[in-house]
């Protein structure tokens, strides 16, 4: 029948489009549905003049490379999703001010960070290095656990994978204050937090280490053509193998049948049904869109416990000048009010903590010759505007953001911006909401907090999503922020699809 | 000395980590979750950019025989019970059912944007000779007339961390109105900035809102009207064309900014005068270039031997086909069957025709080419400013119900 599919995904967002291209590609009947015209959620671009902005991406986490190939560009080949990445090999330039503030470079690779780390601090790469090789004792008790069909021998995890609990149950603070790494290094490092969206004293030690590992190990990838590269080659996969997308296709409402199994959805008017429901859209939006008997008690609960994760101001400026000429030569800068985390993220919403891109510096002709584009980032909470902000003073508002970190940029890396201005484009919290239609303008989901952290909503994963026929992935599924995770996560919805309705894969 | 371990951490943290979430699951709410416009950001999104607005005409203006100004309310029975926010310089994208054409136009707000609170959009609409909307909104629009818009869209705006606070306007014809906006906006303290502008007609008479915006030029030191006429000498007023000359006559000491918006062949001699001046390209904005019409124009452009091809259409699920042909862009001849089609500024910028190009061959003028870099690559193009080469077929969005 017309109507009917084997798989209805639900938000062409990162999480989205890799289950979609998973359930096409194994040859199973597959419609995508998005609510925007083009694909990818927050991993796209847009143009203004003659620039063609990133809306997002900082950096691609545990990509690797065809020499070096990890979880992300296995799971591109293995869609067969073509993309032409360029990588940033050097880790981050951060500058914190203030008395004890510092300005340093880190470089990627484990020796070149470690001797890098070693130069501030002596004696402080070793450490760092026995951080990382935690790594392979983390992955072999993951292998372990999922062998064991998460059912683990209690007796062989305390013998045998210690302290991969150790690293799980602890924050990313403890692990390396247990490990003896300098507070003012454990600093440099942690200010990748801001990537997770929750400060390193309270995230997951395991996250924090995958995520570091992922960019020591492995660069920090980016598409040639902005993040818009990224989903046009996953839709593509999707149309090339049978699937159907349709973009301005909003779902308002999820249909159920009398047992409560999802079967169906409304999308611009139209109802649609499938044997399997993947969401790439929020629990809350979903529970939102659906009759109230279906959501069990537990899950309803689980929605009200977890906190928001973060949204963001963002800036993004065409320069009509090179990168030499502004002079800026490195890719990622963070420039923070103080050195630590806990205090960036309590001061996020006053602006404590930013970040400044400078794209042509790994993707030298991502804008016209003779210019180049600056993408500011500014976290915050989740819904951070002021309660009275009326939309004919919503220009201003943001005017007066950008022309602060403008200022404070300008100061701070003793680089002249304003004179170059050609185009400029400010987002907030309200256009991430726009677009994302998540609450508040999050950008990925739940905030990773110490007690809804990865290791813990992997484990509760089947009894946190109850809904037959409904399987949820993207930014605020298990594995939290970014977008690897969310590409991740969609992978795993679309395989175990699979799975169910063809068995054996 | 021992190595540094971990020892210090107990592993049997890790038995307490389910516990203590189910805890915390445990003692929350199982209230109903709060709806997504119960937060700001949500609320404040939607009230920038409605989908789409129902408006009814409340009043008409007539300036000459050609050209009228509308006003446009919302239609609270129809859902819209206040207007979006626009900034001076945007425009609405209508939605027109004329005949079996569906179809879409861009107008510049040509009102207050501080109208806005009193319920008032103005659009103001001159005569096309053989020009399907204008000529339909002209004779057929009158008090009552529903009418589907999009929010205001468009990014021919001032904007003080990037302009020059002197703006130099060049308006010819019906290109006044952005700036009319902008004018009021300046006058009523929405805008900080200084507009001189240049307005282009080929008499006085043609030119629009001429008492109003001399009156308001009087009132307000920020904004200066100079009009330009082509064909008609009269004491007080410049005669000729706008020139690089006329424009160093009348531009500040210091940096300024050049807005421009008229007719395409306005462009491209305003264009060739303003390379005279020597000023950063960041310092010239113009407003959309406007439908294109005629590719066989363009020397990158050869045509293909019939006149003739067929397109394919499909969109959400169902496939049809039609004789097309190749001068008239795709999104015209879809809009000509009566395939209802997105689009918005139909110049090739605003993205929102984004279409799949399955198969076939398309000329896209460079000028025109407003695409994303990876849209060439795989395959997406604008139809608004796309002509087919050959038979071609191609998936297009719904629009939104």
């Amino acid at each position: 029948m017309e109507n009917n599919y084997d798989v209805i995904v639900v938000g062409a967002g990162n999480g989205g489009l890799t289950a979609a291209a998973t359930t096409a590609k194994a040859g199973l009947r597959t419609l995508l549905l998005e609510k925007h015209n083009i694909p990818g959620g927050c991993a796209s671009s847009f143009r203004r003049g003659r620039f063609e902005f990133e809306p997002s991406l900082h950096e691609l986490c545990s990509v690797g490379s065809k020499e070096n190939p990890y979880e992300i560009y296995n799971l591109f080949e293995e869609l067969g999703a073509k993309v032409d990445w360029h990588y940033e090999h050097n880790l981050f330039r951060v500058i914190a001010k203030g008395k004890n503030g510092y300005d340093v470079t880190l470089k990627g690779s484990v020796d070149g960070l470690c001797n890098c780390l070693d130069e501030i601090e002596p004696g402080s790469g070793p450490k760092v290095k026995a951080f990382l090789n935690l790594k392979s004792k983390v992955d072999s008790a993951i292998n372990y656990i999922y062998a064991k069909k998460g059912h683990p021998n209690k007796l062989v995890m305390i013998l045998k994978h210690a302290d991969f609990m150790r690293v799980a149950s602890h924050s990313a603070e403890e692990v390396m204050t247990a490990l003896e790494i300098p507070q003012k290094i454990q600093n440099i490092l942690n200010t990748y937090w801001c990537y997770l969206g929750i400060p390193t004293d309270e995230l997951s030690g395991m996250h924090f280490l995958n995520l570091l590992y992922g960019y020591v190990k492995f660069g920090a990838a980016m598409p040639h053509y902005r993040s818009h590269e990224l989903s046009l080659s996953i839709a593509d996969v999707i149309t090339k193998n049978g699937g159907e997308i349709r973009y301005n296709s909003k779902v308002t409402e999820f249909l159920y049948n009398e047992e409560g199994r999802c079967i169906g959805v409304i999308a611009n008017g139209q109802k649609l049904y499938a044997k399997e429901i993947i969401s790439n859209i929020i629990p809350h939006n979903v529970y939102n869109m659906s009759s109230e008997h279906v959501v069990s008690e537990r899950s309803l609960k689980l929605a009200n416990a977890r906190g928001m994760g973060m949204s963001f101001v963002t800036m993004y400026i065409g320069l009509d000048c090179t990168p030499q000429e502004l002079g800026i030569s490195d890719y990622t800068i963070f420039i923070q009010d103080d050195p630590t985390p806990r205090r960036q993220y309590e001061t996020m919403n006053d602006g404590g903590f930013y970040i400044v891109n400078c794209l042509n510096n790994v993707v030298k002709d991502s804008s016209p010759e003779g210019s180049c584009t600056l993408f500011v980032t500014i976290p915050m909470h989740a819904d951070n505007l002021p309660a009275d902000l009326q939309p004919c003073d919503y220009k201003k508002y943001k005017n007066n953001i950008a022309e602060k970190f403008i200022t404070d940029m300008e100061k701070t890396l003793g680089i002249s911006v304003s004179e170059h201005i050609e185009e400029i484009s400010i987002a907030t919290p309200a256009t991430f909401a726009r677009y994302l239609d998540t609450p508040g303008g999050t950008a990925y989901g739940y905030s990773l907090n110490r007690w809804d952290n990865l290791m813990s909503r992997i484990s509760a994963e089947k009894d946190d999503f109850q809904i037959q026929g409904l399987t949820f992935c993207g930014g605020h599924h298990t594995r939290g922020d970014g977008f690897s995770s969310a590409y991740n996560t969609g992978s795993a919805a679309g395989k175990k699809i699979v799975n169910k309705l063809k068995g054996g894969m | 000395m021992a190595k540094p371990n971990l020892k210090s951490l107990s592993p049997m943290a890790f038995t307490q980590m389910t516990p203590t979430r189910e805890e915390q699951i445990h003692a929350a709410s199982s209230e109903k979750l709060p709806e997504l416009l119960s937060y700001k950001a949500n609320a404040l999104a939607l009230a920038l950019h409605p989908e789409k607005q129902h408006l009814i005409v409340t009043n008409i203006i007539e300036h000459n025989k050609d050209t009228k100004s509308y006003v446009l309310s919302p239609n609270k029975e129809k859902g819209t019970d206040s207007l979006a926010w626009f900034n001076a310089g945007q425009y609405l994208s209508l939605s027109l059912t004329i005949g079996q054409h569906v179809l879409t136009r861009p107008y510049s707000l040509s009102s207050n944007p501080a109208d806005v609170h009193k319920g008032n959009y103005m659009i103001t609409v001159k005569r096309v000779t053989g020009g399907l909307a204008s000529e339909y909104i002209l004779d057929q629009w009158k008090i009552g007339t529903l009418v589907t818009a999009s929010a205001p869209l468009g990014s021919f705006t001032y904007e003080p961390l990037r302009d020059a606070k002197t703006i130099i306007g060049i308006a010819g014809g019906s290109g006044i109105t952005p700036f009319r906006s902008l004018a009021y906006a300046i006058a009523n303290g929405l805008e900080d900035a200084n507009l001189i502008l240049l307005y282009g007609s080929r008499t006085l008479e043609d030119a629009l809102f001429t008492e109003e915006l001399q009156k308001l030029a009087t009132d307000c030191p920020n904004f200066r009207l100079v009009n330009v006429l082509s064909d008609e000498s009269k004491e007080g007023y410049e005669k000729g064309f706008i020139t690089a000359e006329l424009i160093k006559k009348y531009a500040p000491e210091g940096p300024y900014s050049i807005f421009l918006c008229g007719p395409q062949a306005m462009y491209e001699f305003a264009d060739e005068q303003i390379k005279t001046l020597n000023i950063k390209p960041k310092y010239v904005r113009h407003e959309l270039f406007g439908e294109y019409f005629n590719p066989s124009k363009e020397a990158d452009y050869s045509a293909p031997e019939t006149e003739t091809v067929t397109i394919t259409v499909r969109q959400q699920g169902k496939e049809q086909s039609f004789k097309a042909n190749i001068n008239t862009s795709i999104l015209r001849s879809l809009e000509e069957q009566g395939i209802a089609c997105p689009s918005h500024c139909r110049s090739g910028e605003c993205g929102w025709c984004h279409s799949k190009l399955v198969e076939g061959e398309i000329y896209t003028p460079k000028a025109l080419d407003g695409r994303r870099e990876a849209d060439s690559v795989f395959g997406y193009i604008h139809p608004c400013c796309s002509f087919p080469l050959s038979d071609i077929i191609i998936e297009v969005s719904p629009t939104i119900a």
